[in-house]
This record gives C-alpha cells, structure tokens and sequence, in this order.
C-alpha cells in the first residue's frame, strides 16, 4: 500500500470541496427566485467519460443525476477535442438528461495534457425562460414547447465571456433578462472556481495519479454500496403508487409501479415495468429524474455516509421503460416532473418497507410546489412549495410538514419578512393542521397551512397530487388527512382548487390558501398510549374532537385523559 | 500600579494571565470547575496573584462558555414565545436542514425547538415591511396570553412579532402587558431588530433563555471575587472579541457566546504581524481565523451547535443567533480525534473524538481506540514522559498497540506508515479549515503568517502551513493560554443593529451610535471612543448582502461593495444596489500595549529568559537531548535534538521543541529561532 493510496481520504475530500465551492458561488450571487429564498445550488466533478466523481454536499440527486446522464450528450454534439480552455457549454434538454427548461446545466472541462479529462458542472432552476407560466411551472402544459425555450448542448461562454448570440436568446425568452443573465454568471463563476481546484489536484497529484486516485474512490464506494446492499433481505418486493389525475382529464389516474429484487452478489434491481405511459400533461419525468428517485428511495436503505458517485450507482441497477411516465419521449412535456418521480420514490419506499417491516416508513403527503405571479410587467415572481407530513415510522411518529423529500429539510421555505418586502401580497399564517396526521400507534406527521393574500392582482399556479387519494397507513394505521389548494374570496368563503391549475386569476383581497396532506400511520390508533394523546393535546397536534374520533380518548376538564372503551 | 487579568474558562483548564503594571506576565492554569466555574476561576486567580495585593487589580475580562454550554446542554430557563397571530407554530416547524447522512435517514427528527410548542402564543397584531400597522394590537389578548404563561409557570417570554424592526410599538406594547405577570420579557426590536424573523426570534429566544442564567453567574463571581478582596468590574468578551460590562453581558448573553475562540484569535492579532491566520487545536477541533491589517474577519451569520463540514459552516443546522461573532472555520480534527479503518479498507479519522473521557489510548484510561495523539506519540514528535510539562505520563505501549491492532494490523502496513499517514489525514483536515477562511473567500493564504496555539497546534502547524505556501510560523511565547492572554487585548465595545431598507442613513446611524454608547456608558466624542458604521448591501434583487464600510457617498459605498463582492464571489458586477441593514459598534479603547510583544517579558540585552512558569533547571549546559522522531522525506525514523525556548536560539529542522505549554515539530526545510518577544518562528526555506 502506498503513502498516497493510504491517505487517500484526503484527496475524496478535496475532490467533494471543490464541488462544494462551486455551489457556494453559485447561491450567493444569483437571482432565481429559489436560490433567493434558500435554496441551494447544485454542483458536481465528473470525468470525460461521464462518471459522476463528486458532488456538494447540498446537491440533490434530482441535479447530480441530470448532470450525469447529459454530459455524454453534450459530448455525442460536440466532441472533446474540439473544446478551448474556457469554454463553458449549457443545456436544458429534457429527453438528454435535463429536467425541465428551467433547469439549466451548465459545464466547463479541465483540461489535463490539451484534452478535457474532467468536467465541472452547476445546476440551479433559473428565474424565467419562458413558457405558459412565469418561473417555469406549467402545469397544464401538453407539450414541451409550452414549457419554454429548449436549449440543445450549446457554447454559453469562451475565455472572452457569455457569447453574445446565446446571451441574446434567452434574453429574449426570458420575462426576466436580466436575472436569467445574472444566474447564467453565477452558473459559469461556479464552474470555474471548481476547476481551478481540480487543475491544482492534477498539479499536486500529476494527471495519473489522479486519475488512479479517482478509479480508487469510485471503486470504494461501490465495496460500500455492495456491502451494504448484501446486508438487505433477498427477494423480490412490490409496490405502487396512483397518481390522483393529470391535471387535464380529472377522470384518469395513473400509475407507477416497481419492483425491487435484492438479490445476493448481485446488487439491487429497481424495475418499473408496468408503469402506465407518458400522456400529454405535466406528469412525466426525463429519465434522469426518475433514476435519481429510485437511486434516493434505495440509498434510505443503506448505510447514508456511503458517498454519492459512480460507484455507488454501479451497484444499483434502474429499469425505466422508455415512453412511460418515467422516461418521456419528445414532445412529452416533463415540467411536472415532481409528481412521477415522488410516485416513485414513495413506491420504492413501501416495497423496502414489506421487505424490512422493523424499517417501514408510511406513506409521507408530498411535496405541493405553487407560483404567485404578476398578472402583467413589471413581473414578480414567487415561487415555492410546501412540504406534506411525512409518514409514520415503525417506533417513531413521522416529522410535520417536511416530507421525505430528497431528504430537503424545512429550511427551504421562504421567510414572511423577505418575502413580504419583495412582493405585493401578505402572508396571513403558516400553521400546522390539527389531526391532519394519519392516526396509528406512531403517527403520521401533520400537514401544513399557508395562506396567502394579495394586495395586488395575481396568478397562481399549482402542482400537487395526493389531495385525492390520501397517503395510507400501515399494519393498521390510518391515511394522512388530504390537503388541498383553496381560493378564499373576500367575503371569507372558500373555493377548492383542482391539484394541477395554471394561472388562475386572484384578486386583490383574495387569498391563496395551501393546505398539505398528513402522512399515513403505523399500528392501530387504539394502541397508542393515552399520554402520548395527551402530548398531542398539549402541542396542538392533535385537538380534543380529533383525540376521540381518531384515538378514543377524552379530556376532562381537569386535564386529565382516558381511553373510552371500545 | 494596577494588574489586569483575563481569565478563559474552558472545558477542561481554566488558564488566568495577570498582567503587572510593568507589562510582566504571569500564568496559571487550573482544571475547570463545572459545577460552579467561580471556583476555578478563584483558584486560578490566587495562584497568578502570589503574594500580591488583591486590591491592585483594576481589570478582569472574561471569557466564558457558559452561554454556549446553556444552549448546547439546554440548560437554559424556560421560556415562553410571542408572536404574530397565525405564526405560532414557526418555531416548533424550524427551519433545519437535513445535510449529508441526514439526507438519506428516513427516521431524521428535525431539531427540538428552543421552545416548547405547548409554551409558543399568538396575539392579534400586524404591522407591514414599512412600519404601517395593517391590525391593531390586541390588548386584551395580550393580557390573556400572559395569564397563561403564568398559569404554566413560565417566568421569562421573548416576543418577536413580524416587522418589529420596522415599527418596535407593538412589541414595546406586548412588553408591557406581560410584564404585569410575568417577570422577565425580552423583545426582539431591542435584542436584534433585523430582518428575517426567524433568526430574529431565535435570537431572541436564546437571550431570554440564557440571559438570568449569565446573570446569575456574573453575580455569584462578582461576589467571590469580592470575597478575596478583588472589587475591579468584570468584564465580558463578546463573540465579535469586544468586551462589555458585566451587567450589559447578561441582557446580550447571546453575545458571548463565542468570547472564548475569540479571545484566541485576539491572541493571535496581537502577535505584532499584520497579516496573520490563527490556528488554534485543540482535544477534539481546530479552529482557523483570517486577520488582515490587525482586524479579525467578522460574520453576521452564526449557528450554535450547527453541524460543519470541512470547515464551512452548514446553514439551517443549530440555532442561528444574528449577533456579530469572529468569522472562524471549525473542523473536527483535533488530538483525540479517532483513526479507524473503514468497511472497505480505508484511513479514516474523526469525526469521533475520544475527548478527555477515555481519551487517546496512550492516556492510560481505557481507550483502545487509536487518536491523533497515539500518532503523534509513535511519530516521537510527543515525549511519553514531557507530556503537558510532565504534569501526566503517557503510555507509547498502549499507543503502539492501538495502531497495530486497528490500523497498521487491517492496512498491512508498518506501525509508522500507519501513524503518519493519520498525522497528514489530520494535517489536511485542518488544512480545510485554513481553505474555508482564504481560498474560499477569495484570500490568497501566501504571505500570511500563520499563528499557531493550543495544546496540539504547534505540533501540526508547520505541515499545514507547507500546504497553503505559508513560510512563517509563529508559536507565541504564551501558545497554551493564548485565549486567556487575548482577552486583554480587547476594546470595550458592542455593536448595534437595524434594519432599515430606504430609510435615512445619517439619521438611522445617528441611533444606532447613541444606543451603543448607551449599553458601554460612554459618551460619543470623548476621548478613546470611536463608532465604527457599516452596512449590509446587495445587488437590488439579490437575498444574500455583504457588510462593507460604510461611506456617505452612494458611489463610493456602491464600490467598496464591488470589490467586496469580487472577492468574496471572484465576480467582476456592477448594479443598481440597496441597503438593507446599517450597523454600528462603538468602541472605547482600551490602551495597551499588547500581551506578546510586553516589553517586561525580556531584559534588554540579556540572554533569552525562560517564560516564568517553567521553572525547572539551566539547560544551557547539559547535553543536548535528542529523540528518535519520523520525517518520511529523511527515510523514516532519525535522532533529532530536542530543545526548550531557551536553549533554541536559531535551528534548522527536524527538531523538536518542547516546553511546559507545547511541543513544535520543526519539520525538515523549517528554521526555528526564538524571537525577541520569546515566541518561536519556523520559517520555510532558508534562514530565519
């Protein structure tokens, strides 16, 4: 064993800081309205054979995975060897690893001897490109051509800057040019901070011994991965996940379905064979996107500080039928992609949880995402989303209103005070919703409600799903309270939204009301300790009436709670 | 002739500095008391005192933990919130972040609040962004709202209604209200008027919550220092290395709760080089603190208990507290930092720790588990018998063992491949911390002089210092006390807050300046006190802003702000900008000569003069002592000498030097000579 292979872990580290860094510059110095409310920018090291090596710590898999699967498109149109140092490249396209025309990803090679041997890529989801709705979210779109401007692999910028061609289109296409341009600098700034870092990696180590080093982390990883998996119960589990409707024919459901094998040396088989087709409505995702979902769902089940690079993915192997819902085809529009690939990563979650009851999760309410926008310029965009209760857990309750998400906790969810100084609108409350968490021995966590009213005109457009068929419990637990979208007129009266709306005109004076949905529960509600309902009274979780309709509990005046017989 | 003294409490030692009216220096150091730090601090005290007059002493500034222990262990008071009618539940929802493991850990718990949600209370009110009451405050409400938190036994409520930095009146209103029942309100347009109310609540929360327990420490010490006969003020370190009195220190106890790292980076500030990076390790991390022209870098941006990694800070984890702190990068990596070999055949260390309880294996206290310092012992670059000046034995067989049976054993490697290949995973974890606070910020580390401090520190400091192009290191003559000896190199002063978007600069700062000087009791234009005005600015747009000097001429602030973001982003951008918040701190200066260069510490002339608590015998004599220590690039393990400060005078590497506060490894490439001031300086290459 050599000096360098034993202290290995330090180049791993610099290789996953240099991704890190990118990410920093990318969050503080762009405008989307999603960085600007605290989201994080997503970063990545991959080599030239497209193998993901590094990712910053606050990249999702949605955007490590996109940037995996486009980089050998981007290299099928334009070749390696006809690349300059300084040249920085950009796409959006969905059916090339994209994930929808907001998202832009953004590459720049480093080049070792002449030739690019490694890339450094950014990702975030850019202020507006266009398309039926202001910030990218268009939920009844039937194609991608309503979902905005496509950009094929492309030369965005050389040493001398953002090429003025390029600059021009999306200026053009954007209903806000100058912050599009702003976060396209920020992309190009992050991608050359990490290749700065990784031009002096190849110095430190020389161009070999890098790239030994990187065969090395990459084979470790998958050991890990392996090792991990053959911990797990051998067999074949399935599961599925119905989705309430498409947002254009409010009859139709459809369906994802998997099928995990765990099989001893083999690694993990996600199948989602039978999983219904692409329609031409916002719920279908680009590949990358739903191998992402699947990859996260398999990798709740491993040991978490294993790594997230090739390596790890070698070890799980997705199946996802093309033209199906998971895997769309052009035109397919793919802008809804949030609600295929959660359908997957729920039905992953309950396949792993027959598998391994004493870990099973309940089924979690999902992630309702919604865009408030200026009915005319000057445009304000605000868009965000709320997180459903996420479901019970065997020994534990399931957290409020943050959803199993990717793993995104709460801290993406914009502040009153910033928001408030940036748009017309006030924001009323953000509550919990009592009883909204599916009963059971451990419960569901709660949904949340937001409400929004406006000062000003202004269109909202909505994306959820399970407000129809509520997230259910399990081994006797009940389903999660269904949420919804609401518009409150001004006389106080409430009218409920369909899950999936485009731009639906409120009022000044109108309120935007989200409710989200509550996750299911694990066990009977009856075998639920009486003084674990009464620290649901406590808290507000739980309101009296609930406490016995769900659990069969009273509270006396004094303060004191009894199970009521029967 | 008066003495000052500043006294570190932390973890584990308490250390005391006494400085004489003639700039001598003397040190004590004392095992941290728990229960009642007061009786460490007295102990320490009386030891540094001697046979001196109590009554001399006109100063002691303090640094504590106690505010950050509070938090961290929750032993805090019981607090009740206030809020906005239909925000109740903000705090109990938090605004964590699930990072790295907690990413794919479906049983993930979000945080327990700062508050309980049973004691979190609304009242009707509402006020907009500027200041314009949309509903009137609710009066009877209120007053239900504080039966009710005395029903429940609750005595101390923070209030933090939307907008208060805009308009304070309903606040100031709810304040008043509760007071009639409940003792202690705290209200967030007093404590932090800032936009952003989440981490204007918490920040408030954490005053209410430590605030009585800060003060009744203050008293007790007051009392016991009294007790011996010491009736000068205490004073308190600030986060930001200001020092405030005692009684100011218990209503902003948030303030303090970073006074001990940054009484060490004063240390480091003071070691007379203008340019200077702090390092600072320690039992289980490392701390990293960029100092330019003499300033420590400052951040707004703070989470107590927050999780890092590689040396940045992760936002969303801990609990953020708005008040300004010295910006400092933390790692894991410290001596009882545990090596261990992964499932797939991998060195690893950290970052679990040993701590102090069993500690590294070669302490002899049941550890089996090898650390940073069981390497360091192997490596010979620590003596089994010199150890913290003799004062504990280690055991190099209980290290051996501990590598070859968990490393060198899996690895098939040799006993010291296995232990330097820990030393240098140490080294570049460290070294990440260096990276956080220049690289990333876009500060070239070369020409830096890196001050190295703590137990550990100048054992590792030159290796890292190689990584970054730094030649020159410096071991202060007081490197195991550095804190303690940083506290009397700060200034009273404290800082203020508000923000205020379009609102009137002059009229604003005006403010802001006379608040401050209010809190320190100072009158603005008196001799020694100064204002310091700044702002935090941004692109107009943008969410995130840089603080930069304030100037009154908009194009001169819209260009500070330019450099300041190009070299924070390494972007070239000019904009239309907007300030959100304006900030001040007052400052009245303390005037004194700094601790490392005290002039006392040396006769003028005279032979080098072994620092006083060293005792032991004249060295200069004896045969020098050497040691087998590993140097890789010599072929392994080689003798090398082993010299104090005082029989030093100028070396070139490998050597090793050791006295009763630490031990520096002299790399080969490194001169070590002693300096005037008796610090040590290694430099790289050639000559000292």
């Amino acid at each position: 064993m050599t000096a360098e292979t034993l202290t290995a872990e330090v180049l791993r580290n610099a290789l996953v800081v240099a991704a890190e860094e990118a990410s920093i510059v990318v969050v503080r110095s762009a405008y989307s309205t999603f960085i600007v409310e605290g989201s994080d920018a997503s970063a990545a090291i991959l080599d030239a054979s497209g193998r993901l090596v590094a990712q910053s710590m606050a990249t999702t898999l949605m955007n490590s995975m996109a940037l995996k699967v486009a980089l050998p498109e981007l290299l099928k149109d334009i070749p390696a060897p006809g690349m300059r140092p300084g040249d920085v490249f950009v796409l959006n396209d969905a059916y090339r690893g994209g994930v929808h025309t907001n998202d832009l990803l953004v590459y720049r090679p480093v080049f070792v001897a002449g030739e690019p041997a490694y890339f450094t890529a950014t990702m975030i989801h850019v202020s507006d490109l266009g398309g039926l709705s202001a910030g990218g979210m268009a939920p009844l779109a039937t194609d991608i051509f309503l979902e905005g401007l496509q950009l094929p692999p492309v030369l965005l910028a050389t040493a001398h800057g953002v090429e003025p061609a390029i600059e021009a289109i999306l200026r053009a296409n954007s209903r806000t040019p100058d912050k599009v341009m702003g976060d396209v600098r920020a992309l190009v700034a992050g991608t050359a901070v990490a290749a700065a870092r990784i031009e002096a990696l190849v110095g430190e180590y020389g161009p070999a011994g890098l790239a030994r080093g990187i065969d090395d982390y990459l084979d470790h990883t998958e050991t890990l991965t392996r090792a991990a998996l053959l911990a797990l119960p051998a067999g074949r589990y399935e599961a599925s996940y119905p989705i309430d409707d498409d947002g254009i024919d409010l009859t139709a459901s459809h369906t994802v379905r998997v099928a995990v094998t765990l099989a001893p040396g083999s690694g993990a088989v996600l199948d989602f064979d039978g999983t219904d087709p692409q329609v031409p409505a916002a719920i279908n995702s680009s590949s990358s996107q739903s191998l992402a979902a699947a990859v996260f769902a398999m990798r709740c089940f491993l040991d978490p500080s294993i790594a997230m690079n090739d390596g790890c993915l070698r070890a799980i192997e997705v199946r996802l039928p093309p033209g199906s819902l998971l895997n769309a085809r052009p035109p397919y529009p793919c802008g809804g992609r949030f609600v295929p690939i959660y359908a997957a990563m729920e039905a992953v979650f309950q396949a792993l949880s027959d598998a391994m009851p004493e870990r099973a999760i309940a089924a979690s309410g999902i992630l309702q995402p919604f865009s408030i926008a200026a009915v005319g310029a000057p445009y304000w965009i605000h868009l965000s989303y709320d997180f459903g209760g996420v479901g019970a857990r065997q020994g534990k309750d399931g957290p409020d209103a943050t959803g199993v998400h990717f793993g995104i906790g709460r801290n993406s969810v914009p502040q009153v005070e910033p928001v408030e100084t940036r748009c017309p609108l006030v924001v009323e409350s953000v509550e919990i919703v009592p009883d909204s968490g599916g009963p059971g021995r451990y419960r569901g966590g709660l949904g949340s409600r937001t409400v929004i009213r406006f000062l000003a005109d202004a269109h909202v457009t909505t994306r959820g799903d399970r407000l129809r068929n509520a997230p259910p419990g399990r081994s006797g637990g009940l389903p999660g309270r269904l949420g919804g979208f609401h518009l409150r007129r001004a006389d106080g009266s409430l009218e409920r939204l369909d899950s999936k709306v485009n731009n639906v005109r409120f009022g000044a004076g109108e309120a935007f009301v989200i409710e989200t949905t509550g996750g299911g529960g694990i066990g009977s509600p009856g075998d639920r300790p009486v003084e674990e309902v009464l620290a649901d009274l406590d808290t507000g979780r739980v309101t009296p009436h609930g406490a016995l309709a769900d659990y069969g509990v009273t509270l006396h005046p004094d303060g004191r709670a009894t199970r009521v017989a029967g | 002739m008066s003495h000052s003294i500043g006294v570190d409490v932390g973890g584990t030692f308490t250390d005391v500095v006494l400085r004489g009216p003639d700039g001598g220096i003397s040190v004590a150091k004392c095992l941290s008391t728990h229960d009642d730090p007061a009786d460490g601090i007295v102990t320490g005290i009386t030891t540094a005192l001697g046979h001196r007059d109590p009554s001399l002493v006109t100063r002691i500034v303090h640094a504590t933990t106690l505010a950050t222990n509070a938090v961290l262990e929750r032993r805090g008071v019981r607090v009740a919130y206030v809020t906005t009618r239909g925000f109740r539940s903000a705090i109990p929802l938090g605004r964590y972040a699930r990072v790295e493991e907690d990413r794919y850990d479906l049983r993930f718990d979000p945080p327990a609040p700062p508050v309980a949600a049973g004691d979190c209370f609304e009242v009707p009110e509402r006020v907009n962004d500027r200041g314009e009451v949309l509903e009137p405050l609710d009066e009877a409400a209120v007053a239900r709202v504080g039966e009710e938190i005395a029903r429940r036994g609750v005595t101390t409520a923070a209030v933090c209604l939307l907008h208060s930095y805009a308009n304070p009146a309903h606040e100031r209103r709810v304040a008043e209200i509760l007071r009639r029942v409940v003792p202690t309100v705290v209200i967030s347009s007093e404590v932090w008027p800032e936009l952003r109310e989440y981490e204007r609540a918490t920040t408030t929360i954490m005053s209410a919550y430590v605030g009585p327990v800060m003060a009744g420490y203050l008293r007790r010490l007051t009392a016991r220092l009294a007790g011996i006969g010491i009736t000068a003020p205490v004073h308190v370190m600030d986060s930001a290395g200001g020092v405030m009195s005692a009684e100011l220190a218990a209503r902003r106890a948030v303030a303090t709760i970073e006074s001990g790292p940054a009484a060490g980076v004063l240390a480091a500030a003071a070691s007379g080089h203008p340019d200077v990076i702090s390092f600072d390790m320690g039992g289980t991390t490392a701390k990293t603190c960029v100092i330019r022209n003499g300033e420590p870098e400052i951040t707004h941006e703070f989470h107590v208990g927050g999780k890092g990694s590689f040396g940045g800070r992760r936002a969303g984890t801990g609990v953020p507290v708005k008040t300004p702190a010295i910006d400092l990068a933390e790692v894991g990596a410290g001596g009882g930092s545990i090596a261990w070999v992964d499932p797939a055949g991998t060195l690893r260390a950290g970052p679990r720790s040993a701590g102090s309880e069993p500690g590294p294996a070669c302490y002899g206290l049941g550890g089996d588990e090898p650390t940073v310092t069981d390497a360091n012992l192997v490596l010979g670059y620590l003596d089994a018998a010199s150890f913290a000046a003799g004062t504990m034995s280690l055991s190099l067989d209980l290290a051996e063992k501990a590598v070859d049976r968990r490393l060198a054993g899996p690895l098939g490697v040799s006993r010291a491949e296995a232990a330097h290949a820990v030393h240098e995973i140490a080294n570049a974890s460290m070294g990440s911390a260096v990276h956080v606070v220049t690289v990333q910020r876009g500060i070239d580390p070369r020409g830096f002089v890196m001050v190295a401090f703590g137990g550990a520190g100048p054992m590792h400091a030159a290796r890292v210092a190689s990584r970054f192009g730094i030649s020159t290191v410096v071991v202060p003559a007081h490197c195991g006390v550095g804190s303690a000896a940083g506290l009397l190199a700060g200034d009273l002063s404290t800082d203020r807050v508000l923000s205020a978007p379009g609102a009137d600069p002059v009229r604003v700062f005006a403010i802001l300046a006379e608040a401050a000087a209010a809190d320190l009791n100072v009158t603005l234009g008196s001799p020694g006190v100064s204002v310091t005005r700044s702002a935090d600015v941004r692109f107009t747009g943008q969410a995130h802003d840089l603080t930069v000097r304030w100037s009154d001429s908009p194009a001169e602030l819209a260009d500070r702000f330019f450099a300041r973001y190009r070299q924070v982003y390494g972007i070239e951008q000019r904009g239309p900008i907007e300030v959100v918040s304006y900030r001040v701190r007052v400052t009245q200066s303390a005037r004194h000569s700094p601790v490392g260069t005290a002039p006392g510490a040396r006769e003028p002339g005279g032979p080098p003069k072994r620092p006083r608590a060293h005792g032991a015998a004249d060295a200069s004599d004896a045969a020098e002592v050497r040691r087998a220590a590993y140097f890789p690039e010599l072929g392994g393990y080689i003798q090398v000498p082993v010299l104090t400060r005082a029989t030093l005078g100028e070396r070139a590497g490998p050597a090793i030097v050791e006295d009763a506060e630490a031990t520096i490894v002299v790399p080969p490439g490194w001169t070590a000579r002693l300096a005037d001031d008796m610090a040590v300086i290694l430099t790289e290459g050639g000559a000292a």
